[in-house]
């Protein structure tokens, strides 16, 4: 049975500007908002949209990935005809390759691809907070005819020469692709989610393979090689909320929009688009008597007895009494204890930190910091962690670290 | 899972003592009354099973199912989506000439064929009024080293006073029992002893042979009752051995209870007294964590998630996606599903069912001894 449409997820990405977050994780593994990792994101825009296949391509530190991923069932995912599948590069009667760039990532999964006859393909990237209807995107591909549409967002003009730029005409044409120029001749910059006609697409994917300079890559070669052709592209505006989540400082930022829905459009209270993510399983929080909680999201297992203001706690969290904790994201089964200090920060899964010890600060004059500790850490009693420090590894009590 | 395997098959009766809490039960059944923010009644036992081993549950339902039947579904929640066994509703068979049952007896006897054709050697039976996170491995392991015919667990409690106020004879009977060396030796119905009896919580073990045997004759004689027609009069012939479980439970007896219960999750050691041994499964809503926004003001207060809260709240239990807005104050309350408490209004002791909406400013309060209870889809 043919699909019209079908998805492939490039989650490949190191996230090496994560660093201490992406030690032992893929960066589309990363949590985000409380009880979701990245890829939430775009499976459940998949699902809400109507799209039930979805290829997963993995290559870096996919062991989580795979984990949470599972069978697709809490995406609705698990189906007879399609489904998730995670494709990692694997062994061929020609030896096996990892996956040189994003163009031979799909290159290498024609097969995959095929077994679904799909008329369409659309490409997502596995690193970014976004509620998209990829149906929408689809219809306008069809409406005008094209064989290949990007999704762009308007950046503001002096931002423009960080992105990769779409200059199109009235009819949204495309019609020159310009890869951070200093000269920018467009504010439309490429979400990198795009839309191809599968035959189209198949085709400069084998031409790309065989083509021994080429970096295998979607935005340097293929959609270069297209514009050259004078191909039908064409490019769908998009205007809510988009959020590439590949530095600390703009993870930390995401996720302090989701704190305050009104202002920044990322929503997560919506019926009519929910976001779907794999359960903790936790009974619900708690919030003690000597307790505050201000201006935060605070989900199941947590067991609050400190002080927390306009901050996200994932499950399982525990603040102990007199514990402060400020602007900070704190991801499941942390433990703050008593009297400690998180502030400005990012602190991963299943850390502990000491009593009394202090976490980041919250920005003065020269030093806005986000503070980031990585998964499994253990901050002893008394230590100071301050606000660029990045921690790896366990840090003795009393110990400064900046 | 080491523990996978359990040669036992489960059996629940999702309706008994349903008219105990006649409030909560109009639209649905015991097994199905929410429960400590998340759950359903039949989470409890139904995800003890499953995590000592059992594999292969079987829900006897009588009437008001259909909550149960949404919640439960395929029952891939608690892993009971299998090819061997797995969850098996087993709604009242209209055709036959068996009629809608009244005691275990009958339910049993309705499954008999099935529980003919089963392959293991032992059943475990639960009610689904008891909250309670229970380890029946050890409960099967204690049952076969003591060689007994049936085994019934038991914890030591004082008989519920509501129960015994109650005047309807025949319904909703409560076993305590006499115990000597651990062997039943007195079955009593509807006890009037004051002070910490021997109180059964209705759970047995037994061998799925001895069942069939017990129920084919008991039905022939047109008994209904399993504790009243077959354990009470054989007790010196079967060898019915007692099993003291002394963990925490949370017993629903009637509306009071059900609220005191809820409550008394507010106290950590209880909390972990009922969570802390192994996962309780149920199923999943998708809600976003729950905000706390503005001027919210939350003291002692365990709430699920979906929730925004943005007035004042000490001491409740709040279920997914309860709104409170500003300015509201909520002491002493158990919010079910979806309640939405809007601006100004005042709640104290408040049970609401699902969907239950007080508009602004309205004041409504209960007390300590007499929690009020607004019914579901209510607009106060």
């Amino acid at each position: 049975m043919a699909k019209e449409m079908i998805a492939m997820l490039l989650a490949g990405g190191q996230g090496s500007r994560l660093y201490a977050l992406t030690q032992k994780l893929a960066k589309p593994a990363v949590p985000f908002g409380g009880k979701y990792r990245i890829i939430d994101f775009p499976l459940s825009n998949c699902v809400n949209s109507g799209i039930d296949t979805v290829g997963i391509l993995t290559q870096y530190q996919p062991l989580v990935l795979n984990e949470y991923i599972g069978n697709g069932q809490p995406w609705d995912l698990d189906r007879l005809h399609g489904g998730v599948h995670v494709l990692p590069p694997y062994q061929q009667a020609s030896g096996s390759d990892w996956y040189k760039g994003t163009a031979n990532a799909i290159y290498q999964n024609i097969s995959f691809i095929e077994r679904y006859n799909p008329q369409y393909v659309i490409i997502l990237s596995g690193d970014q907070i976004c509620k998209q209807d990829y149906s929408d995107f689809l219809r306008f591909h069809k409406e005008k005819g094209a064989e290949f549409s990007v999704a762009v967002m308007e950046v503001p003009w002096d931002e423009a020469s960080r992105f990769g730029l779409m200059v199109a005409d009235e009819n949204d044409k495309i019609t020159e692709f310009q890869e951070k120029p200093k000269n920018p001749k467009s504010n439309l910059a490429s979400m990198g989610i795009y839309i191809f006609n599968w035959d189209v697409l198949k085709k400069y994917l084998i031409e790309d393979e065989a083509d021994p300079n080429s970096e295998n890559d979607f935005g340097n070669n293929i959609i270069p090689n297209l514009l050259r052709d004078e191909r039908q592209m064409y490019a769908y505006h998009f205007s809510g909320y988009w959020k590439d989540v590949g530095t600390i400082s703009s993870l930390w930022e995401a996720n302090m929009e989701v704190l305050d829905p009104e202002h920044s459009g990322i929503n997560l209270f919506d019926e009519n688009w929910k976001i779907y993510s794999r359960n903790s399983g936790m009974t619900g929080h708690r919030i003690s008597n000597e307790a505050v909680v201000e201006n935060c999201m605070i989900t199941d297992g947590c067991r609050i007895s400190g002080n927390v203001k306009h901050s996200i706690l994932f499950a399982g969290v525990t603040v102990e009494p007199g514990a402060v904790v400020e602007d900070a994201v704190v991801m499941g089964g942390t433990t703050i204890k008593a009297g400690a200090s998180v502030k400005h920060c990012i602190v991963a899964e299943n850390v502990v930190i000491g009593e009394n010890a202090v976490v980041g600060a919250m920005p003065t004059d020269g030093e806005k910091g986000v503070a980031t500790i990585g998964s499994g850490v253990y901050i002893g009693d008394g230590a100071k962690i301050g606000p660029n420090a990045m921690v790896n590894s366990n840090v003795k009590g009393g110990e400064e670290q900046w | 899972m080491v523990n996978s395997n359990a040669d036992a098959l489960g059996i629940i009766f999702p309706n008994t003592y349903d008219s105990l809490i006649p409030e909560l039960v109009s639209e649905r059944l015991m097994a199905s009354i929410p429960f400590a923010g998340r759950y359903r009644m039949v989470d409890f036992v139904l995800s003890s099973m499953v995590n000592s081993g059992i594999g292969n549950v079987s829900l006897i339902v009588r009437k008001n199912y259909h909550s149960l039947m949404d919640h439960l579904g395929s029952g891939r929640e608690w892993d009971l989506t299998r090819k061997n066994g797995g969850l098996n509703i087993v709604p009242p068979f209209a055709q036959k000439n068996i009629k809608m049952y009244t005691g275990r007896v009958e339910a049993l006897a309705s499954i008999l064929e099935f529980l003919k054709a089963q392959k293991e050697k032992y059943v475990v039976m639960s009610d689904a009024n008891i909250a309670v996170n229970f380890d029946f491995k050890a409960f099967m392991d204690a049952h076969i080293a003591s060689g007994a015919d049936v085994t019934v667990a038991y914890s030591k409690e004082e008989l519920p006073a509501s129960a015994m106020k109650k005047n309807d004879i025949g319904t909703n009977m409560y076993y305590s029992f006499v115990i000597e060396d651990r062997r039943v030796v007195k079955l009593d119905i509807c006890s009037k002893e004051s002070g910490v009896q021997n109180f059964s919580m209705n759970i047995y073990i037994m061998d799925r042979e001895l069942l069939i045997e017990q129920i084919s004759t008991a039905y022939l004689h047109g008994h209904s009752y399993f504790e009243r027609d077959i354990l009470a009069p054989q007790l010196d012939t079967l060898n019915v051995q007692a099993y003291q479980y002394d963990g925490y439970l949370a017993r629903i007896c009637d509306l009071k209870s059900y609220f005191d219960e809820n409550m008394k999750l507010l106290d950590e050691k209880n909390l972990d007294g009922l969570f802390a041994r192994d996962s309780i499964y149920t199923k999943i809503r998708d809600d976003n964590p729950t905000r706390y926004i503005g001027g919210a003001k939350v003291k002692n207060t365990m709430s699920a998630d979906g929730c925004i809260i943005e007035g004042e709240v000490e001491n409740c239990v709040l279920f997914r996606g309860v709104r409170i807005a500003k300015g509201a104050k909520v002491k002493n309350c158990v919010l079910m599903q979806d309640t939405v408490v809007e601006e100004g209004a005042n709640l104290e002791y408040i049970i609401t069912d699902k969907n239950v909406t007080f508009t602004a400013g309205k004041e409504l309060k209960g007390s300590d001894s007499f929690p009020v209870y607004v019914a579901k889809h209510q607009t106060v």
